[in-house]
């Protein structure tokens, strides 16, 4: 037989081939389809008479061999190898599985019709051709005894092949398998029923239907299923392998049922992704720190596949939290080291009602030993002693504050008053200085969200740099004051000093710097974290009428 | 002397003043308190005062430099120095100013009422 060339009609991906090659087949020509010539020869008989059925695809294909296969078709549906790799192999190995069944039918329905150029065509679903047709047809001659040709015709719908595409789906599956990310295939057409209830019966507010009964999540954990799992995924949870992960949901909330009820949620309320961090019991038993990200499908997804992802954040947390507990160390011994350099104003505010204290004393003791003793003296005087000692218990109670060893809290704070505590601790060393101080304190300043002593400690800290700033002119002075913004509270601090260096302004904050000969350069640098960890700003500038500016601003606390 | 000369309180805080306007009061001496400095240079008149007893670190003018400024006015009144400060220096200078004591708080009011007595006995 004499074979052609392929046509010019063939598919693009054809034309980069050097020489189209001669078909064995006259049967074969004019096809610009993917077209196969099979033996049929091998094929149980019984399967001929056995009728269309699934058992008997499994029969006729893998006795169906092939002889012969145009470029088109090794294209469609041949291994990498091309068309050689298909010469001599049961068409069973590239057939595509959903098709396998009709072509079954079709080469029975030739053979058992017995008579030569018998043909039978039948529509068939691809994803690579619009309705394609494939034709099933004998041979008519001695040479072609035992021998079937197969053709599809139709519009190619792309250049992709359907191995390209098997092999797109192999890519994507190796991809998730090696990913470095955890990642869990999840079934979760499961909750379409029971979401299809609740939305009958008007619940809107899923997170408090949950919440009332609690039986929903924990079905919601039973129905849902894992049914695939990476390599990553199987390391994270402490598993052997994927198939120990494949089951019901239920495990991976069992130390976080809230995390469950807000994944329930989210998918409920028709959310693309969710986000949450939970804790997480491994299947060898430890209990690990998990940042869970859900992606639900929506269309044209395959809904029957929500990735979960999983990554272990325990590691970071525990450096976060150390890294919080050596800011709160550094915080207190910058305290401490202030304290240190308020000692005298510290001491001479203690001293103050303790000397009033032990005059009272004497003076009681006086009205006491006369011959006539002046009750009612003695009671005003020990009323004031009283005060007094109170008094000198505040102050030591601040110290102890700022001098203790305590986690940063987050406590609703008036600044004003965070600002007239801290100048309990600067007030003698202003007065001795005989600096003008003036305080412009709002009352009534929304509330911030703060920890108390590390606020009164950037205070403190500026403030100190307010009066070492002083010149020793006649007019020294520190105005501060407090205000409300649109949603923050502010502090200012101008001192009546020389002001700043303009090329130190850019470097102020900075760890290290310091004009003075005494100082480290770390307390512009803590108020300035101390700050930044509170969601606020704080700047230094040169005021216009001289001296420097220092200002910050907090966040307004939201409201409950 | 016919009348009990009046001794004068200069403190910035309020319970030390009330304090030793007490133990005056109770010992039968007359006394008047000044919350600052400029308050007590306000109100002096040559004879007015018997004795000041002052502290030092005070807002505005301190102690010492009110000592100062009331010897340019030509004061002699004895000033005692009752200071929560150990400092030498402010301890030297203030002596050095002419203070007729100097005292440290707290005071026990023995020592106090004698420097008062030896004041008083001196003017």
């Amino acid at each position: 037989m004499t074979g052609t060339p392929s046509s010019d009609a063939a598919p693009r991906g054809l034309r980069l081939a050097a020489a189209a090659p001669v078909m064995r087949y006259a049967q074969m020509q004019g096809h610009a389809g993917p077209c196969w010539a099979v033996d049929v020869s091998c094929v149980p008989r019984a399967a001929i008479c056995a009728g269309e059925t699934a058992q008997a695809a499994g029969n006729v294909l893998p006795h169906t061999i092939i002889l012969e296969v145009n470029e088109p078709a090794a294209h469609t549906l041949g291994p990498y190898s091309g068309r050689a790799g298909m010469i001599g192999r049961p068409i069973s190995a590239f057939w595509p599985r959903e098709s396998q069944a009709i072509l079954s039918g079709l080469i029975q329905d030739v053979l058992s019709d017995g008579s030569p150029g018998a043909e039978r065509s039948q529509t068939i679903t691809s994803l690579q051709f619009q309705d394609p047709r494939l034709s099933v047809w004998t041979g008519q001659g001695s040479d072609v005894e035992d021998i079937v040709f197969i053709a599809i015709a139709g519009t190619e719908i792309d250049g992709r092949s359907l191995w390209s595409l098997r092999a797109s789906e192999v890519r994507y599956r190796n991809l998730i398998q090696h990913l470095p990310s955890a990642l869990l295939e999840i079934d979760a057409t499961a909750m379409t029923a029971m979401f299809d209830r609740l939305r009958a019966d008007g619940i809107a507010d899923i997170a408090a239907h949950l919440d009332a009964t609690p039986a929903a999540a924990l079905t919601a954990r039973r129905i849902v299923r894992v049914t695939d799992a990476n390599r990553a995924a199987v390391q994270l949870l402490g598993a052997t392998g994927a198939d120990q992960l494949i089951g019901p949901v239920d495990y991976l909330f069992a130390r976080s049922p809230d995390t469950a009820k807000r994944v329930i949620a989210a998918h409920y309320d028709g959310r693309r992704n969710f986000s949450d961090v939970m804790k997480l019991a491994t299947l060898d038993g430890r209990l690990r720190d998990v940042a869970l990200t859900v992606t639900y499908p929506t269309p044209p997804d395959r809904l029957d596949i929500t990735i979960l992802g999983l990554e272990d954040i325990t590691e970071r947390l525990r450096t976060e939290a150390q890294l919080r507990q050596l800011q709160a160390d550094y915080s207190r011994a910058a305290r401490i080291s202030t304290l240190g350099e308020l000692a005298t104003s510290i001491a001479h505010e203690i001293n103050q009602p303790l000397a009033a204290i032990v005059t009272n004393a004497e003076t009681s003791q006086r009205w006491i030993a006369r011959d006539e003793p002046n009750l009612a003296k003695v009671a005003q005087l020990t009323a004031r002693i009283a005060e007094s000692g109170r008094r000198a218990s505040d102050i030591v109670q601040r110290i102890r504050q700022m001098a203790a060893r305590r986690p940063p809290e987050r406590a609703p704070i008036d600044l004003s008053e965070v600002v007239d505590e801290a100048l309990h601790f600067v007030r003698h060393e202003i007065e001795s200085r005989s600096i003008n101080l003036s305080a412009r304190l709002a009352s009534d300043l929304p509330l911030v969200l703060g920890d108390r002593v590390q606020l009164q400690q950037v205070i403190v800290n500026l403030l100190v740099n307010a009066v070492q700033a002083q010149g020793c002119g006649p007019d020294t002075r520190i105005d501060l004051a407090t205000a409300a913004g649109a949603a923050d509270v502010r502090f200012t601090i101008h001192d009546g000093g020389s002001g700043i260096a303009p090329e130190d302004l850019g470097c102020i904050f900075s760890s290290f710097f310091t004009t003075k000969e005494e100082g480290i350069g770390i307390g512009l640098a803590l108020c300035q974290s101390i700050i930044a960890s509170h969601g606020g700003t704080i700047s230094a500038a040169n005021h216009p009428d001289g001296g420097a500016l220092f200002q910050f601003m907090l966040p307004v606390a939201p409201q409950e | 002397m016919s009348e009990a000369p009046v001794i004068a309180i200069v403190d910035d805080d309020e319970a030390v003043r009330d304090a030793l306007l007490d133990l005056l009061f109770v010992e039968g001496m007359a006394g008047q308190t000044f919350a600052s400095a400029t308050a007590l240079l306000d109100a002096y008149q040559p004879g007015r005062f018997g004795v000041i007893i002052t502290d030092v670190r005070m807002a505005g003018i301190d102690g010492l430099e009110m000592q100062r400024r009331l010897r340019a006015l030509g004061s002699d009144v004895p000033v005692i120095v009752l200071t929560s400060s150990t400092d030498e220096e402010t301890r030297e200078r203030a002596v050095r100013d002419g203070a007729f004591g100097y005292v440290t708080k707290p005071v026990a009011d023995e020592v106090l009422l004698t420097l008062l007595r030896g004041a008083l006995a001196r003017k």
